[in-house]
This record gives structure tokens, sequence and C-alpha cells, in this order.
């Protein structure tokens, strides 16, 4: 008998270097349970008071922000970018667009519509990280559905009348209810919260558990 | 007070996992000192430092 899929909601913003490497976990996690799963992604805004057109870099974002000095930043994002590569991302802090990302979410609520939120996910991540492509205006975000296949008009239409926005402000909502502080944040069954970027070991033993107290 | 901003019920999860894996909170991404620890492990096993 084929088991029912484990029910995995994710709370997770663009422009989130924890978020992009807890995704490869997480896969690598999934594919070593070999436990079939049913993920949906949920919009989590980390700093929605960003500009669209912040200008700086991500070391001046964070000395503006946060007070961090210079080289502590730098060190910082040295840091993860030495943990994403040895996931087999290939973070370009030199070509990121700080940003708001407010409708990048959007985005991924009409790809959701669509039923293909999981492919618009993983391009709007390459994107921000990898291509140093802007993922927080609607022209270049446009662009990136229409490579993905989607309608040039439909998806220019979707965005220009953020018809939906309530969506990202419902998971919002929604991560207020759990308590969600942070992400990447992994909800199982609706029932158990992990959060963070867990070792790939750690969320293969989670799936495995909650298949076996699910179907006890 | 509306429906968006009256305060909302928080449902308890169960919590699993490590409770100091590395997550963005707010404009901020911390990075654990495990993380800090495993890098510097790598860089001396390639001899970078």
């Amino acid at each position: 008998m084929v088991s029912k899929p484990i029910k995995v909601d994710i709370w997770s913003d663009v422009q989130c270097p924890w978020c992009y490497i807890g995704k490869r976990k997480f896969e690598a996690g999934a594919a070593a349970a070999s436990i079939p799963i049913e993920v949906e992604y949920h919009s989590f805004e980390l700093a929605p008071d960003t500009p669209v057109d912040y200008e700086g870099t991500p070391v001046q974002y964070l000395a503006e922000r946060r007070g961090v000095p210079a080289e502590q930043a730098k060190a910082m994002i040295e840091r993860v970018t030495g943990i994403a590569n040895a996931v087999g991302l290939d973070y370009d802090y030199e070509h990121i667009h700080q940003t708001n990302t407010v409708i990048s979410h959007e985005l991924l609520h009409f790809a959701k519509s669509k039923g293909r939120q999981l492919e618009m996910k993983e391009r709007l991540l390459k994107a921000y990280f990898l291509n140093g492509e802007h993922v927080g205006r609607i022209p270049d975000l446009v662009e990136i559905a229409v490579e993905l296949g989607f309608d040039r008009d439909e998806v220019t239409e979707a965005l220009e009348s953020h018809r939906f926005l309530p969506d990202v402000k419902a998971d919002m909502a929604q991560a207020r209810e759990y308590g969600i502080n942070g992400v990447p944040f992994f909800v199982f069954e609706g029932k158990y919260g992990v959060s963070g970027a867990q070792e790939a070991e750690t969320f293969a033993n989670v799936l495995a558990q909650v298949q076996s107290e699910r179907d006890a | 007070m509306d429906a968006m901003t009256a305060p909302l019920p928080v449902i308890k999860l169960e919590a699993l996992g490590d409770p100091g894996a590395a997550a963005c909170e707010g404009d901020f991404c911390a990075i654990p000192d495990h993380h800090t620890q495993a890098v510097v492990n790598r860089r001396l096993d390639d001899d970078d430092v």
C-alpha cells in the first residue's frame, strides 16, 4: 500500500541564505528517507521595510541596518558562502540585489495557482543568490516567469494588480499563529515544527518520526 | 481593532530537530558556532589557513 504523503509547509523568504541552504538539506533528507512528501511554500518577509531599489551592497545593508562593522559583515558573508558551497550552491554576493521581496512572494502565489510553485521557488532563489537578478521589480519578475513559460500578459496583470497580496498576508498571519519568528521554518502535518536549516539527516529522521507517529 | 491587527492565537507545534539550527530573523541571518567551526575545519583540511 502506498503511504499518504507527509504534508510539509515551509515558511521562507527569497533573500534568506539559510532558506536556500535549508531547501537543499531538506531535499537531501527527504530523498534519503524515501518517504512521500507534499511540499507547500509560504511567504515570510524578513525585511518588509527594505526599499525595492535599495542601492547598497549586502555589506552596506548589514552595516546600515544592524550596525555590523564592514569587516565583520564581510566575514559573515564569506562564512555563509562557504556553507552554501558545501551543499552545491555558488552564492554570488558580489552581484546580489538587496530588495523588497513582497512582489516575488506574490509571484510565488501566482505560480501556486497554476500548480507550479516549487519550480518558481527554486527559480527565484537561484535568481537572487546565484544569478544576480533583481527579484523586487515587476519587469524583472515577469521576465523570470516568462522564461519558465508563463503567459507574459497574465503574470504582468497579476503582479500589477497585486491580486495575490492577500495570500502573502495570509501566510504571514499564519506564521504569527504558529509563533514563527525566523525562517526557514518547516511544519510537518500541521503538528510538528522544525526551525532552521537542519542537517539532511535530521530532516530524514523527522520525516520518519512523523510518518511513524501518524501511521501508528 | 480589526481582523488584521487583532492578536492571533498561537498554535502550539511540537518542536523537532536541532533548536540551534541556522535561521534568519528579521534582516539578520546569524551563523551558529558549529557552522563557523565546520568552515574553519574545512579550510584547515584544504590547507587554506
